[in-house]
């Protein structure tokens, strides 16, 4: 299998968690031929044609997008790695809020050059995409499942239950409930055994909407419980701009 | 008739980064770094975000580094927001830096530098020409991250350490389970800088003008950094010290400390604040002459000593903590008001400032991130320049290899430098 792994507009977080994987790590690799995977080898071959290209990162820049078209094309099946691949990720939080342009020239200044990017956006909008691990970052099972069913000449199991599901099943207090905290559990993609809940950390989204997210009932829960829809939406948009608040169940 | 070499992408370092050599006939005339990370502009999405989310969001600059990240802006938070936090907060919080501190030296060292020593393209062809190399550096590096796993509530981007607390504390079984696998990676720790002290094939470099923050036993947070010609400064008043400017060709700014073009780092660390636990301190006497005054070619090994040193702290706080006992964090005042504060650590890499200003409802109005790699970009653009000259004439396959070789020195983490504030 000839693997193709790389990041855009990111932290490499997603990449990380590949390497993180230290005891599987020297078997993995034997399973498969890695081409093109700069964080972590040299003398890549990008003009190669892979069975799969992994890809962390949003497009936010025509660099990104060039490079995301060459994967495209010389890969049969693409994913999208992380949160930022899937929904654009923390980079573009302020999308519909504040315009490229005013962002740049807060970090740039007013006067001179700035580099040239634009709204970070989601792999999906540009190409098809075959497959997707969500996270921020992904659990280090979900890589591997991935890697696993690749090589079998399969794609990865995906997950359509919220973090709720997981959080109850560890029968930990219900932040959002009981102790009446901004916890988005209840909207956001599970799969991460609930992690944050159970170190008493209200989830902050970080893995996206769950499929069939019932958004109306989270948001008046919320508002039910005090919280100002500003800050409400500002949490939720922290790893997706964009989300349906008018979906009814 | 003039040419242009160009390395792209830069291999086996974090982020995307290019190095064009520009040159007439044989002679070097320029050398170009290029830190080509899109910019995503931390700092201005900060602002208008509540207090308690800027760790939370700014965390996610670098994965490599999230755990300094955020527990620098906690303390940032903290100062400016007047909050204190408990003796197993604070030890915790550095338990994770020397756990990070490890796992990065590690990752650094095995899987990215130890190709280059061996002649491979990297971890995939070492796990099939040194397998068991790779294996040790990989478990010393999976102690790291177990402690960040168990301490952090997760590896990369750790939510456990908050404002004011502790989402939970440690309790003893966990403890002892994190002493056990640090025990088990110390004698390997311990032994790493053998592999890492062969020097370096290229050229000697100019004598780096070095900048650390001097340790404090009270804080976390350092009080006052130093640099090689023994002066120092107080970190609450880095913007006098540390300019930034933009620079056409890198979407990293320049950072400058003092008007000189600082290196930050493992290497600045053991010349000037080797406050180090008793092996390390041992290797780093044993190592003094590679060492002490010496380029960045020292760095990897730099790096190796403070992975024994990270390995020793981390046990050592681990024992104070089974001491104290888990105990309920006490309630802290985390009601927002009006104020600035400010924090510096020591990041793997080096010096990392975090800065940031709240209005009376605890909204951000500004902030300002430092990296090291912005810090060290001065540095290493003017050793490539220097090695790049004193290459002149070789192959340019050799000189490209060289001047990658010099970049992995310094060990740069580019996704985390794409991020500066003007004023």
């Amino acid at each position: 299998m000839k693997v193709a792994i790389t990041g855009l507009t990111a932290c490499s977080g997603c990449q990380l968690t590949l390497l993180n994987c230290e005891e599987e790590l020297p078997e993995l690799l034997a399973h498969c031929e890695i081409i093109y995977f700069p964080l972590a080898e040299s003398g890549n071959v990008l003009d190669a044609q892979f069975d799969a290209a992994i890809v962390e990162g949003a497009v936010s820049t025509p660099k990104d997008l060039e490079l995301l078209f060459k994967l495209r094309n010389a890969s049969k099946l693409l994913v999208a790695y992380g949160t930022c691949a899937l929904f654009g990720g923390v980079a573009a939080m302020n999308n519909g809020i504040s315009t490229r342009e005013e962002l740049l020239r807060v970090v740039f200044g007013q006067g001179g050059e700035i580099p040239e990017s634009f709204p970070p956006a989601p792999l999906v909008n540009f190409v098809s995409v075959d497959a997707t691990i969500t996270g921020c970052p992904p659990e280090k099972q979900e890589i591997l499942e991935l890697m696993a069913a690749l090589a079998a000449g399969a794609l990865p199991p995906t997950r359509a239950y919220p973090v709720c599901t997981e959080c109850r099943s560890r029968e930990n207090l219900c932040l959002l409930l009981e102790k009446r905290e901004l916890c988005l559990g209840p909207v956001v993609q599970g799969g991460c055994n609930a992690r944050c809940p159970a170190t008493g950390i209200v989830c902050e989204g970080c893995r996206g909407p769950v499929r069939e997210a019932n958004v109306a009932q989270e948001l008046e829960l919320l508002l039910e419980r005090g919280f100002g829809r500003e800050e409400i939406e500002r949490r939720m948009r922290r790893f997706k701009p964009e989300w349906n608040y008018g979906q009814r169940s | 008739m003039g040419s242009v070499v160009e390395i792209a992408p830069l291999t086996r370092l974090e982020g995307h980064g290019s190095v064009r050599v520009y040159r007439e006939g044989s002679r070097v005339e320029r050398v170009e770094l290029r830190f080509s990370d899109s910019p995503r502009l931390f700092e201005a999405l900060l602002l208008g975000k509540s207090f308690t989310e800027v760790p939370e969001i700014i965390c996610r600059i670098c994965s490599l580094c999230s755990t300094v990240h955020k527990v620098t802006a906690l303390l940032a938070v903290e100062d400016a927001l007047g909050i204190e936090v408990s003796e197993v907060t604070t030890l915790t919080r550095d338990l994770m830096l020397q756990a990070g501190m490890i796992q990065d030296h590690a990752l650094h060292l095995y899987c990215l530098v130890l190709p280059d020593l061996l002649g491979v393209r990297g971890v995939a062809e070492l796990a099939r020409v040194a397998p068991d190399l790779l294996k040790t550096g990989l478990a010393i590096k999976k102690a790291g991250n177990q402690i960040l796993e168990t301490a952090g509530g997760r590896l990369i981007h750790p939510v456990n350490i908050r404002l004011g607390g502790l989402g939970r504390c440690l309790n003893k079984k966990e403890l002892l389970q994190l002493r056990d696998e640090l025990l088990k990676v110390l004698p390997a720790a311990q032994e790493a800088h053998r592999l890492f002290s062969t020097p370096f094939p290229f050229p000697d470099l100019a004598g780096p003008d070095f900048a650390a923050l001097q340790p404090s036993a009270s804080r976390l947070s350092a009080p006052l950094c130093r640099m090689s010609d023994g002066s120092t400064f107080a970190v609450r008043d880095y913007r006098q010290h540390m300019e930034e400017t933009v620079v056409s060709h890198s979407n990293a700014k320049l950072s400058t400390v003092r008007g000189r073009h600082a290196t930050v780092g493992a290497l600045a660390r053991l010349n000037l604040s080797p406050d180090l636990e008793k092996h390390a301190s041992e290797l780093f006497s044993a190592h003094k002459k590679e060492l002490v005054g010496k380029d960045i070619r020292g760095n990897n090994l730099a790096q190796a000593v403070e992975m024994c040193h990270a390995t020793e702290r981390a046990l050592r706080l681990i024992d104070r903590l089974i001491e104290l006992g888990a105990r309920g964090e006490q309630g802290t005042d985390t009601s927002p008001r009006e104020g600035t504060g400010c924090a510096a650590c020591e990041a793997p890499r080096g010096i990392l400032v975090h800065s940031y200003a709240f209005d009376s409802r605890g909204i951000c109005t500004w902030a300002d991130v430092i990296t090291p790699t912005a810090l060290n970009q001065g540095a290493l653009a003017r050793d490539l320049l220097i090695l790049a000259r004193a290459m002149e004439g070789e192959e340019t396959n050799r000189m490209t290899t060289a001047l990658e070789r010099l970049i992995r020195c310094y060990d740069p983490c580019i996704s985390c430098s794409v991020h500066v504030l003007s004023l």
